[in-house]
């Protein structure tokens, strides 16, 4: 619960963080003769007192405070210019991946203007041609602007870069759980763009803290104007130089210490268990800028020897049985609308081209609330489509259709099926789970955070109330001992069965599970299979897409035959299975047999 | 004389007498009469911006870095404290205080500013000062340059687009003319870049304003001597943008009051300029 706490009130310190460092980013008196500050610089004393030592006066200007006045400005135009640059420049990146060609083509010309003009002409333009305008900037404010415009440019396409480096399948599974576009960019995609964003953004912030000496044309006197006014009053070069060139390094080394901090808090390879608790920001900001601070386990699970160098171990066995009690009652769930055994998912003449290719050809089916349908049919026969169109994961073209009586996010005022406005929201209605062949859990989650995220962050389930739900979800897909893991720690199978916990978290009242066992090692198919077997015995209403013979004639109330967007044949398993009427069906049957045979065949 | 005619007269005697009287009264510093005689200055806080790095003009005080000295900061200290107007300094870059000027970021331009036909078409000036040209170049002046007619082989530096850097792209034409090895000229940013040719031995003279090669010369004597002298006869002035009548009033009657006094070749003799360099102050526009 405390945990959870922490996370919503680290959202209100980073913004009072952010306001504050916004706060001192107005026009500063030290900037001009003003300054009533008694001279702590060492350089004058030592140049009237004859020459010492070298290195004494290096020493002597490195701790002058005129010099450091000066650093604190390039300090300040540096994080108040890349705060406001990279937000402005997530906008932008957001922009130039807009699917409006005009928000594009604006995004692109501001890089295109920004990007390709000195920056000292900038600097100039806005101090001196803005006046002409009647807006008057001081130079401080001038600089912090004319450098955060600029950042804002570079940055967008290194954002850009970050959120084009994360997987699509990322985004895909956060729109199955009904997370919109923000909550799936801030929760999902931008904290696995970090490792990409970070090196960018620190090379970047390095150079502004240097290149903030060209202020100096706006009259902002900052670090070396200042090393500069020394040398041209006493001449000094190598000792004032070097002084500044140190304090410099200081400050460029305190940028690539925090580079390297954030670096290992978004290293996905570093273990969780390592990181947990051991720094200041993530605690300062909740998490939020820490990463993601997870919830500690209850019993912290104590890492078992060899455990995690062979994850491909078979599962181990499963303490307690899913709880049938729970999934019956999700089955029987109230707000269900369609008795049990009847019509609960109706697809009407549903109909998909690709780019004028036919994938779905009118298609028209029915399942009954808490039947368990198997999907069957070759590559590019639409049945993968097909699913992924029952959650709205993709849109209809022509046709309809309901689950439990309503469209998932349709408008047909125009006649034809359009998307609604709040598609997201629509989806989060429909708690419809889907299972994935390659999984698609959140890689910087922990298998508990994967559970969680869309009770609490879509369905608005009290905090504690999710990871209790999820830990037992969890424990009994058997994974009692992996809920602190990262996704890449676990086997394939333990990640389906994940996903699968994931999936039932939102109470689903229809689980989807498209080709769930095709990505696993044959030896790991078995405990997934396992899971699914238990969910269809309690009652769930699933389709399932699969090449899994045995599973569809075990289990399978209605076995579906597609072959080139069309339904072939269906039935009950005993009859499309064993005794088919089509020949595309038994061609399908023998090749798919003759595979599992060859599987069987081989050396484990 | 018909009526008509004796008024003239008396019109043209009145004017004369006032006239008279004007030229008569005896420049004074009247700092708390500054609402009266300039109006709109009054409360006002004049910015008037300069370039720390250009000594004896404005730089840090060696002892005090937070404190701005100078010859011209000292007298435009003078000329404002004179006629009690407020003011504050804006210390940047150097090409950065014209492009301010203009834009009204900055009320004056007060650091060694030569006045040339072209700038005048956007300020106005106050002028002050005679301009020189020196050839700084090392203790001994080794190879014995004494005027710019004895640059034909030697490697010479100027500011980037100054008066010098032309005079001595055209020196060098004149010498490959004559048959004569040509100057290599070498051009610099900022000052300081161009002293540290000389005093390294890339270049065999810099270029630049009279005051700045006499002040290093005379303050560092085992480094650096003055080559020669050339009085170009350009001015230096003080720079208000076009219609600022005002303020560039104040300014001129304030000069005008303390080289009365003998406080401008006070202040130059402190930053060890040549007080003869002082010209009478003058307003010249476009």
């Amino acid at each position: 619960m405390q945990i959870w706490l922490r996370r919503f009130t680290g959202l209100f310190s980073l913004a009072l963080i952010l306001t504050l460092m916004l706060s001192a980013c107005g026009p500063d008196a030290g900037t001009q003769n003003t300054s009533t500050l008694d001279n702590l610089a060492g350089g004058g004393s030592i140049t009237k007192s004859g020459p010492p030592p070298f290195l004494l006066e290096v020493w002597g200007y490195f701790v002058s405070g005129f010099l450091w006045e000066g650093a604190w400005i390039a300090v300040k135009i540096t994080v108040c210019a890349m705060s406001a640059g990279l937000l402005l420049g997530l906008g932008l990146a957001l922009m130039r991946l807009s699917g409006l060609a005009a928000v594009r083509a604006t995004a692109w010309f501001y890089i295109w203007v920004v990007r390709g003009t000195p920056q000292l002409l900038q600097l100039v333009f806005l101090f001196d041609a803005l006046p002409e305008l009647g807006i008057k900037l001081d130079p401080i404010t001038t600089a912090i602007i004319g450098f955060a415009l600029n950042e804002a440019a570079f940055s967008a396409e290194i954002i850009r870069g970050g959120i084009l480096s994360v997987n699509r399948n990322q985004s895909i599974a956060a729109d199955s759980l009904g997370m919109g576009k923000f909550l799936t960019l801030r929760r999902i995609i931008l904290p696995q763009a970090m490792r990409a964003i970070l090196p960018g953004v620190s090379n970047d912030t390095i150079g502004m803290l240097k290149l903030t000496s060209i202020a100096s044309i706006v009259f902002v006197n900052e670090l070396t104007f200042r090393a500069q006014q020394i040398v041209g009053q006493n001449f000094r070069f190598f000792p004032v130089f070097i002084a500044a060139g140190a304090i410099y390094l200081v400050m460029t080394s305190a940028i690539s210490l925090f580079q390297a901090w954030l670096e290992a808090r978004y290293d996905l390879e570093t273990d969780r268990t390592q990181r947990k608790g051991a720094n200041l920001m993530a605690r300062l900001t909740g998490g939020l800028i820490g990463g993601w601070d997870p919830a500690p386990p209850a019993e912290p699970a104590p890492p078992r020897a060899g455990e995690d160098d062979a994850p491909a171990r078979p599962m181990p066995v499963p303490r307690r049985q899913l709880d049938e009690a729970w999934l019956a009652r999700i089955a029987a769930a109230a707000d269900v609308e369609a008795p049990i055994g009847e019509p609960f998912v109706v697809a009407r003449n549903v109909q998909k081209a690709y780019g004028g290719r036919e994938v779905l050809a009118g298609i028209d089916l029915t399942v009954n609330r808490g039947e368990c349908v198997v999907i069957l049919g070759p590559s590019g026969s639409g049945k993968s489509t097909f699913l992924r169109m029952i959650n709205h994961l993709e849109g209809l073209d022509w046709g309809e259709i309901r689950v439990d009586g309503h469209t998932v996010g349709y408008d047909y005022a125009a006649g034809r099926p359009r998307a609604v406005r709040n598609l997201a929201a629509a989806k989060a209605a429909a708690r419809i789970g889907m299972v994935f062949q390659s999984f698609n859990l959140f890689g910087h989650l922990t298998a508990l955070e994967n559970v969680v995220e869309a009770p609490v962050r879509v369905h608005g389930i009290a905090p504690a109330e999710a990871e209790s739900l999820a830990r037992e979800l969890l424990s009994s897909v058997g994974l009692d001992a992996h809920t602190e893991h990262l996704p890449h720690r676990l086997s394939g199978g333990q990640q389906q069965r994940v996903a699968i916990a994931r999936a039932l978290a939102i109470k689903p009242r229809l689980m989807l599970f498209d080709e769930p066992t095709s990505a696993l090692d044959p030896e790991l198919v078995g405990e997934v299979l396992n899971v699914m077997r238990r969910l269809a015995a309690a009652g769930m209403t699933m389709i399932v897409v699969t090449h899994e013979i045995r599973f569809a004639r075990d289990v399978a109330d209605r076995v579906i035959f597609m072959d080139e967007g069309r339904i072939i044949e269906q039935g009950p398993p005993e009859q499309v299975i064993d005794a088919p009427v089509h020949e595309r069906t038994r061609r399908f049957l023998r090749m798919v047999e003759q595979a599992g045979t060859d599987d069987e065949a081989m050396p484990a | 004389m018909t009526a008509k005619g004796w008024t003239s007269a008396v019109a043209f005697a009145l004017a004369l007498g006032v006239a008279g009287e004007a030229l008569a009264q005896a420049p004074a510093c009247e700092p708390a009469k500054l609402a009266t005689k300039y109006p709109s200055l009054a409360g006002k806080t004049i910015k008037f911006g300069a370039d720390p790095q250009t000594p004896p003009y404005t730089m840090r005080d060696g002892a005090d870095f937070n404190k701005i000295i100078g010859a011209d900061t000292d007298l435009a200290r003078a000329v404002f404290d004179c006629q009690g107007i407020k003011y504050e300094i804006f210390l940047g870059g150097w090409s950065g205080l014209l492009p301010a000027t203009i834009s009204g970021q900055i009320d004056v331009f007060w650091n060694n500013l030569y006045y040339t036909a072209e700038r005048a078409k956007q300020v106005d000036y106050v002028l002050y000062m005679q301009a020189g040209t020196g050839a700084l170049t090392q203790a001994g002046n080794p190879k014995k340059i004494g005027g710019l007619d004895q640059t034909c082989g030697t490697t010479a530096a100027a500011g980037l687009g100054t008066v010098e850097d032309a005079a001595l792209k055209k020196e060098d034409e004149k010498c490959k003319a004559a048959g004569k090895p040509g100057v290599t000229v070498m051009t610099y940013p900022d000052l300081a870049a161009g002293i540290r040719l000389v005093q390294t031995g890339r270049a065999d003279i810099m270029m630049t304003d009279l005051a700045i090669v006499e002040s290093l010369a005379i303050d560092n004597p085992q480094t650096y001597a003055r080559a020669f002298k050339i009085l170009t006869g350009f001015t230096i002035g003080a720079a208000v943008k076009n219609g600022n009548d005002e303020l560039l009033k104040a300014i001129y009657e304030g000069l005008v009051a303390v080289q009365a006094s003998g406080g401008q070749k006070a202040i130059f003799q402190k930053y060890k300029i040549d007080p003869d360099l002082q010209v009478a102050a003058e307003i010249k526009k476009d």
